[in-house]
């Protein structure tokens, strides 16, 4: 399932991180790294404001479908 | 010798407030976020043998972004005596990352944790001593906004400064990591080689996750390159996944469980007040009426009350007409001194009426520009990238674009300049080329003048810019997204978003006057010069008596004018004079406006400014006056803004290509509206009107045509 399905609110665990390779580094460095917990604060047309590592990150539509969660 | 410490962290890490406060500000800092590319270097307060160097901020020491260059190029080359690494305590775990990387560098660290009030507030516990152990080097509690610990944290850093450290893990890696960090030690010591024993951490890691871009990796044989590279491709193979992941998660497993010796965290699952914020500022039904009320505020502040009063203070008064007003005092002291008639008219005509028709418009910018740092500071400005980035996206533009067209209402170097933070190459040089469409205050006068003087103070003509400007943007962005040649490198939507708070008097007073400041400078020295210019133009030229002064119908002005005017017949207004005030108008657009006084006004048969107005009735059509108004709009912005879109664009030809298309744009344009006005009132259709017809096809199919983004993240 990717970020994109999460409810707001709700607390899910990072499982695989996609796309092309400077995405996934940028992600990474903040935080996306798989076992990591993510929770979506924020949804606004499919754009989302999220939690993780007690960070706020934005993330737009596309970049949330890259990432894929349990 | 003089003693250098780094200031190194992620961004908003509040690096800069503590450089700030360590060097008593006497370095000029504080600029957008993120855009702090270049390293700043300052004095400690107390103590001039310590150089204290802000790096800019950064996640990680990749070599990806620029920001990352500048820093990690610093620490590898130019080693400092010690580093200060900034962290942002509310943001322990993530703030860590970057840490571990550091440390790596084989460089005396200080760790500084910033923003302990806001950790102290929420009940947290952060275990210093057991963090000081884990991580082999001191560890400072800091407030730097309240100057708490930072002086302390100097203290530490200067103590250590330049004695010997060497970071030791406490954890181990995976034990097929750890094999291969051991295999490619071995490697690296097959033969000599650059590399200190106490960066080795560093570059083994780097190495195996292929980031060559060091000396010291290009002073390695070829066969140990190969082996480096086969034993990344051994691990990706054996653990199937990509090499720089593999690192990444490894680091964040190490750091967890840091944290988790070292943290107490009272409420992990309640949404802090930030959060709740962010739920009714970015709320799906909210978030637009909310960014409207804001935006309504802060124009209604710095536009129409306080910002309008100041203004109407300067123009009327300062520069206007009273006794102690800045042209009287200085026509006084010129009268006094016995200067020639030339000079007087030179300084008070030229010099004092062009800046004057500047420096006018200060109060406003200035008010304005308070008003965005005010919105910039506390957090909000980051939103509204986020909350607009879904609607421009559709024109091809990031909600990043919206930050430079907000300040650009105002003046368009400073919006111009905003469009640095945004990363993707080619929203930002589409933001670049139509952010001077909208409107900047500079241009009111035009459209205060062509209402006035054409359509009788019409209360539509001043929306009808700010429409044309919106439109012009939102087409050019349809179209450019769609050409080949400003297909950048796809840049996802990805930023962090600072917590909210209330906003810092002291940052904000930096910002705006760092803002101000620019303005007043670019526009002062460009106008200053082309005032001097343009009056020389106008006052002389060849007449019976050779070359002198003379009347302004026989200025030199008048005949450069009449060389051009061609060029704007097809577009309804192709006379000297509204030629040259449309040219005069790339030195400054408050020019145009001004021109049209002096040319029009120094006729003798002019009382009033309604005769004024009466000439310049007579030289347009309500079509042409549309098309002169939508032409000065669009076209080329005034050399200032012309030196801002060379210094972001950083390549002449896309300078080139910027002023090419904003012209040729407001051409066409000015055109179609011309021609077609004409046709449909009954004016008949020329071979003007022909090339308005096709032009206007060839617009709307490169508006319509079909184009599949390329989009891959």
């Amino acid at each position: 399932m990717s970020l994109n399905t999460a409810l707001t609110g709700e607390k899910r665990i990072i499982r695989q991180v996609g796309g092309l390779y400077e995405t996934r580094s940028f992600l990474g460095n903040l935080g996306f790294v798989e076992g990591s917990d993510v929770t979506v604060i924020t949804e606004l047309g499919g754009n989302l404001i999220v939690n993780v590592k007690g960070s706020r990150v934005a993330l737009s539509k596309e970049i949330a479908s890259h990432i894929i969660i349990s | 010798m003089s003693i250098r410490i780094a200031l190194a962290g992620n961004p908003n890490s509040g690096k800069t407030t503590v450089f700030n406060a360590l060097t008593g500000n006497s370095q000029y800092v504080g600029n957008w976020p993120g855009v702090t590319v270049e390293k700043k270097e300052g004095r400690l307060k107390g103590q001039k043998d310590v150089i204290i160097t802000d790096l800019p901020g950064i996640y990680s020491l990749s070599p990806y972004t620029l920001e990352e260059v500048v820093t990690r190029n610093y620490l590898i080359n130019e080693q400092p005596d010690a580093i200060i690494i900034i962290i942002d305590a509310g943001n322990l775990e993530r703030n860590l990352f970057l840490t571990t990387q550091i440390l790596e560098l084989g460089i005396p660290a200080v760790l500084a944790l910033n923003m302990m009030d806001i950790v102290n507030r929420r009940g947290d516990k952060i275990d210093t001593a057991k963090l000081s152990e884990l991580f082999g080097c001191p560890v400072v509690e800091l407030t730097a906004t309240k100057e708490l610990g930072v002086i302390a944290a100097a203290q530490k850093a200067i103590e250590i400064a330049g004695k010997p450290f060497k970071y030791a893990k406490r954890f181990e890696y995976s034990p097929q990591l750890e094999l291969a960090a051991e295999q490619a030690t071995a490697v690296i010591n097959l033969a000599p080689h650059t590399i200190k024993s106490s960066q080795l951490d560093f570059f083994i890691y780097k190495f195996l996750e292929r980031d060559y871009e060091t000396e010291q990796y290009k002073a390695l044989n070829q066969s140990q390159k190969d082996a480096l590279e086969s034993l990344s491709a051994d691990l990706e193979k054996k653990l199937g996944k990509d090499i720089g992941s593999i690192i990444r998660n490894e680091r964040y497993a190490y750091i967890s469980q840091v944290v988790g010796l070292s943290y107490e965290n009272i409420n992990p699952d309640t949404f802090s007040l930030s959060d709740k914020i962010d739920r009714i500022v970015t709320n799906k039904f909210l978030a637009l009426p909310i960014f409207a009320a804001v935006m309504f505020i802060v124009y209604y502040i710095s536009v129409s009350s306080i910002g309008g009063f100041l203004t109407d203070f300067v123009n009327e008064s300062v520069f206007g007409s009273e006794s102690w007003s800045i042209p009287t005092l200085i026509g006084k002291g010129l009268e006094s001194a016995g200067a020639a008639p030339w000079l007087q008219s030179l300084i008070l005509d030229g010099i004092v009426g062009g800046l004057g028709a500047v420096l006018g418009f200060v109060p406003q910018i200035m008010v304005l520009f308070l008003m965005l740092s005010i919105l910039e500071d506390c957090g909000y400005m980051a939103r509204i990238a986020f909350i607009l980035d879904r609607l421009f996206r559709r024109f091809g533009l990031s909600g990043k674009s919206f930050i430079p067209m907000l300040i650009g209402t105002g003046c368009g170097v400073p919006g111009i300049m905003a469009s640095r933070t945004i990363e993707n190459e080619r929203d930002r040089r589409i933001t670049i080329i139509t952010t001077t469409f909208i409107p900047c205050s500079a241009k009111l006068p035009i459209i205060a003048l062509i209402s006035g003087a054409i359509f009788g103070g019409a209360a539509w003509v001043a929306p009808l810019a700010y429409f044309t400007g919106i439109a012009a943007i939102v087409c050019s962005g349809v179209i450019l997204k769609k050409l080949k040649n400003f297909a950048g490198k796809p840049a996802p939507f990805v930023m962090e978003l600072p917590t909210y708070h209330l906003p810092g008097a002291r940052n904000v007073l930096t910002h705006t006057w760092e803002r101000s400041w620019s303005f007043i400078k670019k526009a002062g020295t460009i106008i200053f010069l082309a005032c001097a210019v343009f009056w020389f133009l106008s006052q002389f030229g060849f007449s019976s008596g050779g070359f002198g002064m003379v009347e302004t119908e026989e200025s030199l002005l008048a005949y450069i004018g009449r060389f051009i005017a061609p060029i704007f017949k097809p577009l309804g207004w192709g006379n000297w004079k509204t030629t040259v005030a449309t040219v005069s108008g790339l030195i400054a657009k408050e020019n145009v406006a001004g021109i049209f006084g002096v040319i029009y006004g120094s006729s003798s048969d002019t009382e009033s400014l309604s005769d004024v107005w009466g000439l310049i009735r007579s030289d347009f059509t309500p079509f042409s006056a549309l098309s002169f108004l939508i032409f000065n709009l669009l076209c080329i912005p005034c050399m200032a803004a012309v030196g801002a879109i060379a210094q972001e664009m950083k390549s002449l030809k896309w300078t080139l290509v910027a002023v090419g298309y904003q012209t040729g744009f407001a051409y066409i344009i000015a055109l179609c509206v011309y021609q077609f006005g004409k046709l449909f009132t009954g004016g008949g259709a020329n071979i003007g009107t022909v090339f308005a017809v096709l032009l206007f096809a060839a617009f709307a199919f490169m508006l319509l045509r079909p184009y599949r983004a390329k989009e891959e993240l």
